[in-house]
């Protein structure tokens, strides 16, 4: 990430400043990791406590007397049918709609053809469309197509098609970008020769491509497998829920139960936690288009 | 123009898909003695506590009863039934609907019922035995267009008001002696003036204070001006509207001071558990969290009387099942409901949820000594006035809109505000 | 970016172009198909059906259009109030996750040690689910929670709020917990932008005896422009999106003090079964999308940046 190579700081810090204004500075970064992961610690402390613990002592303090892990147990059996589901949902969803992004790149990008700039700023302003658009239409047209008669589990696929149709979007605009910045010289090369467009992607651009499948599918994956309105919108079968509406329904059920509530959220949002941690510059990538 | 070409599209492509036929009515439909039965698919939310044991205990007697069909429980849990509501009419939209489904009787129903998507079940499941074992105010809610669509499994009463004796005892206020709503103002006065708080209360999500001022509006001025407000003539009753309105407001300065931060009753109602609060206004079935507590007895630690002013009526929060169109089991279902309108099933079922039989020759044996009082008192009651707060008075759409008015009133109790948007609920 | 410049050089009709153009097609036309059929027939069909006055459990009828559900809005007061809502969002979460992220890229820009780690913490939130934040923030809130624990704790108990029932903090509430969520999504974008900002501005502004507050604000910030164009249309579409969090920590009636389009629009069509009230609100709700995303859709094609 870093591209400059001067010190912009220490310049400006004479030998007697320079110690505490390192403090200070380390100091407001420490404030501010404590601001950051507040939430998710007094969320923590609270997913170990009995109800009797969590009832008598600040969310502040680490569970040491009445230390349980029941609330992960009880989170755990009501999610672990919905995680299935949302893995279910989520892996053929990002692979696919990462495919289409980078077919559908290519085929705009290496290609002449005049009509594709316009194209592509329909994808880029499908990017950013609220759903809340779509919702009604959508309904209609999964009711009409009615998968979810022909088999229990059509909604699920109903809800993944949803989630390739809107991922293509911010796909394609991730490949794109990438795409311009390939060499085109080699495929020119490979045009003149004679080669069809199938085969340079098969043999040229598809094995460049894949440092940016990694970024398009750690998008997908977290942004499909956290979203909440098209599944709250399309599902409407208990046993087709994904986690994030199963966790919504646990937090209707548990209303006052937070260590379980807390359990429950940490579990949800563990896949993503774990795809974050090991692929945080891919995430950070993907996010900054 | 490519938008409107991908609409048509679109529209052309699904219309193609659509769903199939379906019969008219009901004797085109079942068979007296069918070889083998498809299984039951029922929708409901009872998913917690004695709601969940209460439907098993359904089941387990159907499950006697008719041993060939296999359920298929389908709970929806989650914001007290609207997550329900909206799978529901989802399936519904989608002619794909469970078998049958748990749904408030009542106006609640005209939504299906104005589509034409529920079987008329007169005949089939409801009888002349049926009939005569129901009162008035079961029956109109069975029947909210004239034909019978719904069988009611449960009543639970609204107008209840809930104390800990001790803490009225300490206060010298004598709950039975309350003749109306504004009576019991002056008994919070007085608790407050004790050191207690006069009425424990939720005030975070709308739907407790909507039940709370139907009872006052009941209370106050009689179930007369209840219907006009119900069937949308609020013009003829503004000032009695208005008036109760600002009832609850000056209720809402003897409300805990934490009512606005709990989204439960439940943790309201343990107020009355611990002795910090004289009075609870809910539905009966906050009385499972005193029955349940150890040495907090009925009528020696906690009791209940009518809401103030609404002695003799029996204010109805139901459940009931009914027979959807394209149905998947159309022999099943009909057993079922035919089931639920029994003794047995009401028998076993209304314990558990703390809640009486719609049925009156339902014996009383397995129920608490308070259900026992309830259902004298529903045998005895007069009128049946029909849940705001629970879509059985009115429209689906209304009571959103209405319940979107309480949501603004619990924000900024402001009288004019909330009578304004009560006025444009029924538009 | 070559190619593009190539290409658009290129553009007259060669037959080599016709030949490439059909080549291409199978690469790019069964996606695009999708997106047209998804989301931009959707988007018409939504239109559509806001024009029905379709209700109820039945299915709308085409043949009859009005204006109707466009007419009631002014005088709704709870569509007026959400809509004023929206508005009081975009503009607070967007202006303050800005600041935020931008004094979080300050900070880690400065050659710090763990660099990588403060950047993971800060950006953390963003990869979790509305609903997964909505509950930790309903726990922060509740009396009992971390925040009035800390502000009891550092005697400030008469802070202390009841954040989520009362109407002056609730909306503030959930912007908050929405900062809390994106402005590491800021403080990579600002990075990004600080990043490649030429060394020899910071040299020559020295030279010229630039204090470090001056450095900032005369340098880096302008050159910061087009960090922030990006970052603002990005927080905006989250901010009309908000409906999640909304929806998890309130339900479908949050009240009119913490409604906003998004929710409004769901419990009339979804709840009340006002399907074409809804669809009008959405519209409304994309038209506002529209005054945001378009030019800016607009500026990246002048520019050539797609």
């Amino acid at each position: 990430m870093a591209t400059t190579t001067d010190d912009k700081s220490e310049q400006t810090d004479t030998e007697t400043g320079l110690e505490l204004h390192r403090v200070a500075l380390y100091g407001a970064l420490l404030a501010l990791v404590g601001a950051y992961l507040s939430p998710l610690y007094s969320g923590l402390t609270t997913a170990f406590k009995t109800q009797e613990a969590y009832r008598n002592t600040s969310p502040l303090q680490p569970p040491i007397e009445g230390v349980t892990i029941d609330p992960w147990l009880t989170a755990g059996s009501e999610l672990a049918f919905a995680m299935v589901n949302s893995f279910a949902m989520v892996i053929p969803a990002a692979v696919l709609s990462a495919l289409f992004g980078s077919l559908t790149a290519y085929g705009l990008t290496k290609v002449d053809w005049r009509g594709q700039v316009f194209v592509l700023v329909l994808f880029l302003a499908a990017v950013f469309i609220p759903y809340q658009a779509v919702l009604v239409p959508l309904r209609q047209f999964w009711s009409m197509v009615g998968l979810s008669q022909v088999h229990p589990r059509g909604e699920l696929v109903e809800l993944t098609i949803t989630h390739i149709a809107y991922g293509i979007p911010i796909c394609t605009i991730l490949f794109r970008s990438y795409y311009q910045t390939l060499d085109s010289e080699l495929i020119e090369a490979a045009r003149l020769d004679g080669a069809s467009l199938a085969r340079i992607y098969r043999k040229i651009v598809l094995p460049l491509s894949l440092p940016m499948f990694a970024v398009t599918l750690i998008y997908q994956f977290t942004q499909v497998w956290n979203d909440f309105l098209f599944a709250l919108v399309l599902l409407s079968n208990r046993s087709n829920y994904v986690v994030t509406l199963e966790l919504n329904a646990l937090q209707g059920s548990m209303a006052t139960n937070y260590s379980v509530q807390m359990a429950g959220a940490f579990i949800a949002a563990l896949p993503t936690i774990l795809v974050y941690i090991l692929f945080g510059e891919q995430f950070a990538k993907g996010q900054t288009l | 123009m490519l938008q409107a070409t991908g609409a048509v599209g679109l529209a052309a492509f699904a219309g193609c898909l659509g769903g199939g036929s379906e019969a008219g009515n009901l004797d085109e439909l079942l068979e007296d003695d069918p070889d083998e039965f498809e299984a039951l698919e029922i929708g409901h939310w009872w998913t917690a506590g004695g709601e969940e044991a209460a439907f098993e205990a359904l089941i387990e007697g159907f499950e006697a009863e008719y041993p060939d069909i296999e359920v298929d429980s389908s709970p929806s849990p989650g914001g007290a039934g609207s997550a329900l509501e909206t799978d529901i009419k989802n399936r519904v939209v989608d002619q794909n609907p469970p078998s049958t489904f748990q749904i408030w009787p009542g106006q609640a129903l005209t939504e299906y019922t104005d589509e034409d998507l529920l079987y008329d079940i007169d005949g089939h499941v409801w009888n002349d035995e049926m009939r005569e074992a129901y009162l008035d105010g079961p029956i109109d809610v069975s029947r909210p267009d004239g034909e019978f669509v719904a069988v009611p499994i449960n009543i639970h009463r609204l107008n209840n008001l809930f104390y800990n004796v001790d803490v009225v005892e300490d206060a010298d206020v004598d709950p039975e002696s309350l003749e109306s709503p504004s009576d019991l103002l002056e008994a919070m006065e007085a608790v407050d003036d004790a050191g207690f708080v006069g009425m424990a209360q939720q005030t975070q999500s709308a739907w407790s204070t909507m039940q709370l001022w139907a009872q006052v509006l009941l209370g106050e001025y009689g179930a007369d001006v209840y219907d006009s407000f119900i069937e949308g003539d609020l013009e003829a009753v503004e000032s009695e509207i208005r008036a109760s309105l600002e009832l609850v407001v000056e209720y809402s300065e003897y409300f805990n001071e934490d009512a606005s931060s709990m989204n439960d009753w439940d943790d309201a109602s343990d107020y009355i558990n611990t002795g910090d609060a004289a009075f609870f206004h809910q539905g009966d079935w906050a009385a499972g969290q005193y029955e349940g507590e150890d040495d907090f007895e009925y009528g020696e630690d906690w009791d209940h009387v009518p809401f103030p002013g609404t002695d003799g009526m029996y204010a109805l929060n139901m459940d009931s099942f009914v027979f959807p169109k394209h149905n998947p089991s159309p022999n099943a279902t009909v057993r079922f409901l035919q089931y639920a309108g029994t003794t047995d099933a009401q028998e076993r079922f209304n314990p558990h949820k703390g809640s009486i039989p719609p049925r009156t020759d339902v014996s009383d044996e397995a129920f608490t000594p308070f259900l026992q009082d309830q259902m004298a008192d529903f045998e005895a009651s007069t009128e049946q006035p029909p849940s705001v707060t629970h879509g059985l008075a009115v429209a689906p759409s209304i009571q959103t809109d209405v319940e979107g008015a309480f949501a603004n009133f619990i924000d900024n109790w402001d009288v004019d505000e909330t009578y304004d948007d009560l006025v444009s609920s029924f538009d | 970016m070559d190619s593009l410049r190539n290409s658009i050089k290129r553009l007259n009709p060669l037959s080599a172009s016709d030949s490439d153009f059909f080549e291409s097609m199978p690469f790019w036309l069964p996606a695009t198909a999708l997106v047209l059929l998804f989301v931009y027939g959707a988007i018409g069909w939504n239109v559509i059906i806001s024009f029905t006055g379709w209700s109820g459990l039945g299915q709308p009828d085409y043949t009859n259009f009005t204006l109707e559900m466009y007419r009631q809005m002014p005088s709704d007061p709870n569509f007026m109030a959400s809509l004023r809502n929206t508005v009081a969002l975009l503009v607070a979460f967007t202006g303050v996750s800005l600041v935020v992220g931008l004094g979080l890229a300050l900070l880690v820009d400065r050659k710090i040690r763990f660099e990588s780690t403060f950047r993971t913490i800060y950006l953390l939130p963003m990869a979790l689910s509305f609903v997964v934040t909505a509950i930790f923030w309903s726990w922060m809130y509740a009396s009992n929670g971390l925040i009035d624990t800390m502000l009891n704790g550092i005697g400030l108990g008469w802070l202390s709020q009841d954040w989520l029932g009362d109407p002056r903090f609730k909306l503030a509430a959930v912007i908050v917990a929405l900062i809390w969520q994106f402005s590491g999504y800021c403080m990579i974008v600002y990075l990004a932008g600080l990043r490649s900002i030429p060394n020899d501005h910071y040299e020559a502004a020295r030279i010229d005896g630039a204090s470090t507050l001056k450095l900032y604000w005369r340098i880096i910030i302008p050159q910061l422009r087009s960090s922030t164009v990006g970052a603002t249309v990005v927080l905006m579409v989250f901010a009309l999106k908000a409906f999640d969090f909304i929806y998890v920590m309130f339900g479908t009636n949050p009240g009119r003090s913490a409604d906003i389009l998004a929710v409004t629009m769901y419990r009339e069509a979804f709840s009340s079964s006002e399907w074409a009230y809804g669809a009008a609100i959405a519209v409304v709700l994309f038209a506002l999308a529209l005054t945001i995303i378009g030019p800016y859709a607009y500026t990246q094609y002048k520019r050539g940046a797609l």
